[in-house]
């Protein structure tokens, strides 16, 4: 075959691929397929990802974490604490033409709520974990009442937890006639599209759709929404790799990258690289009840054995600022308290090792090398930085489920971990923190700080919940009970074509997202 | 013939079941849960307890394993944790889609590497020898993760002829299925020939040494009709046998081709299963995966007869 023939064929081929142009569709990667379409049924980051941009709740998560109506336009709460009221936005409308009413809401709370449904955060509303919705009502058309057992600060924020799929709101018909899942009917920018498993899932964009608000400027799962692609494929990429020569090529248009192929994609002409940052705590936890590590001076001496910026330079390719706190620093309660973190200082360092009695005894740290996690770089860097203050440490490689496995039942001395976002503090100090007895994974089970948590879950006075906060914040600075060293930071690597797109929180909104032709 | 397939085939019942209940152990003493991996760190124990229940793993292994061993014997391979699909249809989809590739690329690898290590081998140590054993080695060499990953970067972005990522089923877009699918054949055909031409240089060498060869040159039989009349057949069985080898394992185990080029098969199926701990497929993949070797190497001892024909008389 001689050469012309060759790019002849090469043409032909590429000609059949390219196929009709499709205006405004965008192709987008992701890692993993979705687990399911049933809003927080079977779910995990990614299915909610693409859950949420077709389904809507009463509230939803601002830019900061904070939550605000997103059905609703109005909420009042009751004077003792214990009944919501909210006004239902006028205009709503589902996939399916019909109009939002209250009655819908309460259909699909008690759907929720309906052991069979398996949704995930049952748990959370029905009083197994204090909080119990007592009843749903609709007073009106464009009323919904939900009364609680007991007064909560935290339920708007459990209400809008993406995990739970935001208690989504969705029309009978997305149930088939014997009672199974179908497909979410929402109310949100896109609708469902295709599903095909392992291969790629779709969304188009819903004409009907009422924005909360139609000025552009994105809030979170609030402000302006509104869908202005024709569609979106979401192509299941695993190999980074491949998504790199996927962008590279033309055939991805937008997609997550890894930290290390920042740089390179930086310099490549028809991408632009974008780098958010997420309320993922990266950190090195630390057994509290381990022989050695109980003592509080030997964890105040790792503490100050380790150069904050550069292991964060280095576990993150230079993209992340160190962060010591348990609050991220997006949230309305990061002040100035929270950001006095550890202080890197090796001769203090090595006076509290003294001070503790160590006796050159092995720590070691559990880590994995999952490619898109940050805990081995961790592990290694905070092994040689406190090898410099005479620690003697080791690093053990597990794969991820053995070491979750580890981290549930507590069995370790130290370990390279990350938690997923949580936006309001009392419940990302709850996330470590409790009685090691009743669940072994817990990290921090000083009473004083576990009173502080429970009264900073009942208090909802932001200045009150505020000193909660930096109080909590100064006990974990003193004590040690881990090391939160830095926030999650997400490259997004793009064609230039697309425009409008904002990396949060390890979401792809999709809406006020354009592609030129 | 008949009752040497029903011998063999019998003779694997035994050895399925034994894949059947190690695997079942094997994969549960290997720490990690499949409820805490689905509900990650924001599991409550209570959450953890409810899902534990509802998917079965609660209950004793024992009991866990005489319901899906009695499911097994009913055809059922049950439902997957993780996607909550019928386990058989989902193993039988991925299957298809690594067989194709995995029988276009031995099928082409063996057309092209047991002539040329018969070749190599007629020509032992000449230049011709030297550059095929070369090559082979170099291909056997390679990583297929490495080798699939030059090819995309060359065929995909350099000389843009074919697609960098995605999948078209060959039933859905026949003729698009086929151009997403040649770079992973491609890849799997290099690094095949490398193993197919060694093992037929190296069998042919030791027939070609043989004194029925000598006495066939002997009689003045023309070179071509001594290779391919008389070394070629007794040469072949040790390669073939190889080749059956060869798709026992590529069948069930192509998941880093199938990662780089973004292919649904089995290989990723069953890598995804173990890190998410999905034991119902896991144990269906594995079981799946023995049976067809099971059924390759019978297909591959029926065949054997055509080449060698003493085997049928023992």
């Amino acid at each position: 075959m001689n050469r012309l023939s060759a790019h002849l064929i090469g043409a032909a081929v590429a000609a059949t691929l390219a196929g009709p142009a499709l205006a405004q569709s965008l192709t987008v990667s992701v890692a993993a397929d979705v687990r399911s379409i049933n809003p927080g049924v079977n779910r995990d980051d990614n299915t909610d990802d693409f859950v949420l941009q077709m389904v809507e709740g009463l509230v939803g998560y601002d830019e900061g974490g904070t939550p605000g109506p997103l059905l609703s336009e109005k909420i009042d709460v009751s004077s003792d604490g214990k009944t919501y009221t909210f006004a239902l936005r006028k205009g709503v409308k589902f996939h399916n033409g019909a109009p939002l009413t209250s009655a819908d809401v309460v259909w699909s709370w008690n759907r929720y709520m309906d052991p069979k449904t398996d949704w995930r955060c049952l748990t959370e509303f029905d009083g197994r974990n204090g909080l119990k919705v007592e009843a749903v009502e609709a007073p009106d058309a464009n009323t919904v009442t939900m009364k609680l057992n007991a007064p909560n600060a935290l339920f708007l924020d459990a209400l809008a937890r993406t995990d739970c799929a935001m208690a989504g709101v969705i029309h009978k018909d997305s149930v088939k006639a014997d009672g199974s899942f179908d497909k979410p009917i929402g109310t949100g920018p896109f609708k469902m599209g295709e599903w095909k498993r392992n291969e790629y899932f779709t969304m188009s964009a819903f004409e009907g759709y009422a924005s909360p608000k139609t000025d552009g400027k994105i809030d979170g799962y609030l402000g302006s929404k509104r869908p202005l692609v024709k569609d979106v494929k979401f192509l299941i990429v695993r190999d980074p790799a491949t998504v790199k020569a996927g962008l590279l090529s033309g055939a991805i248009d937008m997609g997550g990258i890894l930290n290390s192929d920042v740089d390179e994609l930086r310099k490549a002409a028809n991408l632009t690289v974008q780098v958010g940052t997420n309320a993922v705590r990266h950190g090195l936890l630390i057994q509290t009840r381990d022989p050695l590590l109980k003592n509080v001076k030997l964890r105040q001496a790792i503490a100050a054995a380790i150069d904050y910026d550069e292991l964060v330079s280095a576990a993150s390719a230079d993209l992340a600022k160190p962060n010591n706190s348990p609050l991220y620093p997006g949230s309305s309660y990061f002040g100035d308290v929270e950001k006095q973190g550890f202080k890197y200082d090796p001769a203090q360092a090595k006076k509290l090792l003294q001070e503790s009695g160590y006796k050159g005894e092995t720590i070691t740290i559990l880590a994995n090398k999952r490619p898109t996690a940050v805990s081995f770089p961790q592990a290694v860097v905070a092994q040689s930085m406190l090898q410099a203050i005479g620690i003697k440490v080791e690093i053990e490689v597990l794969e991820w489920a053995t070491q979750l496995d580890r981290y549930n039942k507590g069995n370790y001395q130290m370990q390279a971990f990350s938690f997923s976002s949580r936006f309001d503090p009392a419940l990302g100090f709850e996330q470590f923190s409790g009685n090691k007895d009743k669940q072994p994974r817990k990290i921090w089970e000083e009473p004083q700080a576990l009173a502080l948590i429970d009264k900073a879950m009942v208090v909802a006075d932001k200045a009150e919940r505020q000193k909660l906060f930096d109080e909590l914040h100064k006990r974990y600075i003193a004590e040690v009970p881990m090391i939160f060293t830095f926030n999650g930071v997400e490259p997004y690597a793009m064609s230039k074509r697309v425009k409008g797109f904002e990396a949060w929180q390890s979401k792809q909104r999709m809406w006020e997202v354009t592609l030129a032709n | 013939m008949l009752r040497f397939a029903l011998t063999r085939i019998v003779m694997a019942i035994p050895t399925l079941l034994i894949v059947a209940v190690s695997v079942f152990v094997l994969i549960r003493l290997i720490p990690g849960d499949p409820a805490s991996l689905m509900l990650g760190d924001l599991a409550t124990p209570a959450s953890i307890a409810d899902l534990r229940a509802r998917l079965g793993l609660d209950q004793s292994l024992f009991t866990q394993f005489g319901i899906w061993f009695g499911n097994l014997l009913k055809g059922d391979l049950g439902i997957s944790i993780n996607s909550q699909e019928p386990i058989l249809p989902l193993i039988l989809s991925r299957f298809w889609v690594s067989a194709q590739i995995v029988l276009v690329a031995v099928f082409f690898a063996s057309l092209v590497a047991v002539p040329a290590g018969v070749i190599a081998a007629w020509r032992q140590d000449s230049i011709l020898d030297l550059g095929l054993v070369g090559a082979a080695t170099l291909l056997l060499s390679i990583p297929t993760f490495w080798l699939g990953l030059l090819l995309l970067l060359f065929f995909g972005l350099k000389l843009e002829w074919l697609p960098v990522v995605g999948y078209v089923s060959i039933g859905d877009d026949p003729w698009r299925g086929i151009i997403y699918l040649i770079m992973p054949i491609l890849t799997l055909f290099l690094h095949e020939i490398g193993v197919i031409l060694r093992m037929a240089r190296a069998s042919t060498l030791e027939v070609l040494r043989l004194d029925y060869i000598t006495h066939a040159r002997a009689k003045g039989l023309s070179e071509g009709a001594v290779l391919w009349r008389h070394a070629f057949k007794n040469a072949f069985g040790p390669t073939w046998t190889l080749i059956g080898l060869v798709l026992g394992n590529l069948l069930g185990g192509i998941a880093v081709v199938e990662t780089v080029f973004t292919i649904p098969g089995l290989g990723r199926l069953l890598v995804d299963s173990i890190f998410a701990r999905d034991y119902p497929v896991i144990q269906g993949c594995m079981l799946f995966v023995a049976f067809c070797y099971v059924l390759v190497n019978l297909v591959i001892d029926l065949c054997y007869p055509i080449f060698d024909p003493r085997v049928t008389a023992q």
